[in-house]
């Protein structure tokens, strides 16, 4: 698991308070962590905070797996030099 | 009706053949077109007057009946041409009847000398202590309500208010009168209340030292069971279904109804209250509140809808009901939002759940503020800004003014985005900002007026907060220069100037649904302390001079801020600047309504659909969403914003290309 992947795994299991058994791949925030609105915003912006980073709203709309987090990150990051 | 004449002896022996009486038939006089046939079964008592009786009166549903006077006891009554009095129980006492009313089945209707109809009655709004008065009459305002109630720091402006107030009051007083084309049927009782021409008044219960006022272009209406005292009734507004005032204002094109009850309140253009009850409330314009179990109690509200079972506390077991809660123009509160006073939210806020501390948000506007399980307020700044309800409130509410005629009392400006609610964005920005730098990473939540802000939301705050200011300064300037760009560049510069008459103040107030500079605020109440502003009228048309500045003013706050927050030159009008302009305009607003489309998509993903294609399986669920609640695609509001983003592209590109030719 990449440094991102499992500080991604860490802010989910703590903003959404989940078992980190469950947070794999594929698991989508809102059906299989049961990330409701408000949720999906303190997600946003705890990912923010974790890296750093600002996240472009339209385009961590499009952001439903946490696999799909950990490459959109690792975009961010990338791109942020 | 022309001068009135004395009965003649024909016309005598035909009404007393008709089975009419009079304490002294001297007293009794006529007016051309008098038909003593249409006259049966009434006694006349003092002075009565009676103008022509011809023709018929339209009445309630639309039927017409004679014009006549029929099982009447008349006392001191001035009748004009044409009404039709019938079916009087007791008595009609004191009053002065315009042409063509229709009085039916009425119990008593009685005005007492020197009755004022409600005018001079001190509503104890806001605080039920006391303290902050506002005595009601006709031409009452919301901002000149507001400046009463809430600036009792400027004693002497409250002073010259309530001078004005006074005069306006005695203004009201005099004998009772019903207007012309009033109908007043099935009411039981009605004593010092004036009706002003074309009212409905149907099955009312007990009306008492009130008006109604009315226009043809906007009736009033009263209806079945409604019990009133000390009231006054604005145009164009209903109050119906066993609806309870007390000392109650309602302004104009208002609904009150199904059984809701309100004392000591002000209600101002446009509210709705239903089935709930409110209580020492100043209800600024388009307050809404629908549902049973709703209670309303000294808050201060605008542009308002409260959910079923709001509730809030005055009291908290001390000193008695002294504690107010002042809720920003376009809050919400969420089913069984309960909210203990003091307490004060920023504009546009929603609030959820049970508080049972205080908080003070005001500079926080658009936020998300709800009571979780831990007992704690938690707020996330400006979340509400780009949800559709704020859109669609935005546009609904200039939509559904229902205030009919040139007279329109409550001045209202409806902009969701205005130097007033992104000022207070830039000061909650700023907030939060010094909150983040100065927090240690360590802490989870940071305590925020009252109202707790996950620390990672600090940043969440100011990025809402920025998206909407860059967009709101952006778009003022966009839509000035679009404007004027078919004149060419010299057009666009001089749309793109301050106007040497505007008013720049960096704070704005919201003085009951009127924005304003707080320049003007502090102006408009110096000349009223001097005296300059003298009577309601002048009140009045003060405020329509603020009212047409707005835009002006607007911009030279617009102008301003830009320059403090981003070091920039909106003014400027050379080519790249209005390039730039366009680009950054375009960017912030597609943004904004993708945010919103993104949010109407919310409601047609797979949660939504909960409960759907009831005993069938997954086809049958979509396929019964699609056909209660259609598709995303075909949504209406969908629709609209998809339209606004695609107009959006070919104005900007059409500006572009001007300014480029220009």
């Amino acid at each position: 698991m990449t440094d991102v992947a499992s500080r991604i795994r860490a802010v989910v299991a703590r903003t959404l308070k989940v078992d980190p058994a469950r947070i794999t791949d594929d698991a989508r925030f809102v059906q299989d962590l049961g990330a409701g609105s408000i949720q999906s915003i303190e997600l946003v912006a705890a990912f923010e905070e974790e890296f750093d980073i600002e996240m472009d709203e339209e385009a961590a709309l499009g952001v439903k797996t946490v696999g799909g987090a950990v490459e959109f990150i690792a975009g961010v990051l990338r791109k942020n030099g | 009706m022309t001068e009135p004449r004395a009965l003649t002896s024909k016309e005598l022996a035909t009404l007393a053949s008709q089975g009419c009486t009079a304490e002294d038939w001297t007293k009794v006089a006529v007016g051309p077109g008098f038909d003593a046939l249409r006259v049966r079964r009434t006694h006349f008592g003092g002075a009565v007057t009676i103008g022509s009786l011809a023709g018929a009166v339209r009445g309630p549903h639309g039927i017409e009946k004679p014009a006549a006077i029929e099982d009447a006891v008349l006392i001191d009554v001035r009748a004009g041409d044409d009404c039709r009095i019938a079916r009087v129980g007791v008595h009609i006492a004191g009053y002065d009847i315009g042409d063509g009313a229709c009085l039916e089945d009425v119990g008593v209707l009685h005005a007492n000398p020197g009755a004022a109809f409600g005018n001079g009655v001190a509503v104890e709004a806001l605080n039920e202590g006391g303290g902050r008065e506002v005595a009601m009459f006709n031409e009452l305002s919301a901002q000149f309500a507001y400046l009463t109630c809430l600036h009792r720091y400027r004693p002497a402006v409250i002073d010259r208010l309530a001078a004005m107030a006074k005069a306006e009051a005695a203004k009201g007083s005099g004998r009772g009168t019903i207007g012309a084309g009033a109908s007043i049927t099935s009411v039981r009782e009605m004593v010092d209340v004036c009706v002003g021409p074309h009212a409905r008044i149907a099955g009312a219960a007990s009306l008492v030292n009130g008006t109604i006022l009315s226009a043809a272009v906007a009736p009033a209406q009263v209806g079945a069971g409604v019990v009133a005292r000390d009231f006054i009734i604005g145009e164009g507004s209903s109050v119906t279904d066993g609806a309870i005032l007390a000392r109650t204002f309602v302004g104009q094109g208002c609904r009150i109804g199904k059984q809701f009850s309100a004392e000591n309140c002000l209600f101002f253009a446009n509210c709705e209250a239903f089935h709930g009850e409110a209580c020492a409330v100043f209800a600024g314009p388009y307050s809404v509140t629908h549902h049973k179990s709703s209670l309303l109690i000294a808050g201060l509200f605008s542009f308002y809808n409260a959910g079923s079972g709001t509730n809030q506390s005055n009291h908290m077991y001390k000193l008695g009901p002294v504690h107010e809660g002042k809720l920003g123009r376009g809050c919400k509160t969420g089913s069984f939002a309960y909210l203990m006073w003091p307490c004060r939210a920023g504009p546009f806020s929603v609030i959820m759940g049970k508080h049972a501390g205080n908080f003070d948000t005001w500079c926080f506007p658009f936020s998300h503020i709800e009571a979780r399980a831990d007992g704690k307020a938690h707020m996330i700044p400006g979340l509400n800004l780009t949800t559709v309800g704020t859109v669609r409130d935005g546009a609904k509410w200039p939509s559904r003014d229902r205030r009919a005629g040139a007279v329109r009392r409550d001045r209202i400006t409806f902009d969701v985005l205005s130097p007033f609610t992104v000022g207070l964005m830039m000061r909650g920005k700023a907030a939060l900002a010094q909150l983040m730098e100065t927090t240690d990473k360590a802490v989870e939540e940071v305590p925020v007026g009252g109202t707790i802000v996950k620390r990672p939301i600090l940043r969440t705050g100011q990025k809402n907060y920025r998206n909407a200011i860059e967009l709101y300064l952006y778009e003022q300037a966009f839509l000035r220069a679009e404007a004027a760009a078919a004149g060419g560049r010299e057009a666009i510069r001089e749309a793109l100037a301050v106007p040497p008459h505007a008013v720049y103040s960096a704070e704005w107030v919201d003085i009951a649904g009127l924005l304003m500079p707080a320049g003007r605020l502090r102006d408009l109440e110096h000349t009223i302390e001097q005296g300059r502003v003298a009577d309601a009228a002048a009140f009045g048309a003060a405020l329509d001079a603020i009212a047409r500045a707005y835009a002006d003013d607007a911009w030279a706050w617009v102008v301003r801020a830009f320059r403090e927050a981003a070091g920039g030159d909106l003014t400027d009008a050379s080519s790249a600047a209005l390039h730039a302009l366009a680009v950054n305009y375009l960017a912030a607003k597609r943004k904004f309504l993708r945010l919103v489309l993104a949010d109407a998509e919310r409601e047609f993903e797979a949660f939504s659909r909960t409960g759907f294609g009831m005993d069938g399986g997954d086809e049958d669920a979509a396929g019964d969403f699609a056909a209660v609640r259609g598709t995303y695609d075909r949504n209406t509001f969908v629709m609209e914003m998809q339209a606004a983003l695609d107009a959006l592209e070919r104005r900007v590109s059409a500006f572009k290309a001007r300014i480029g030719a220009a």
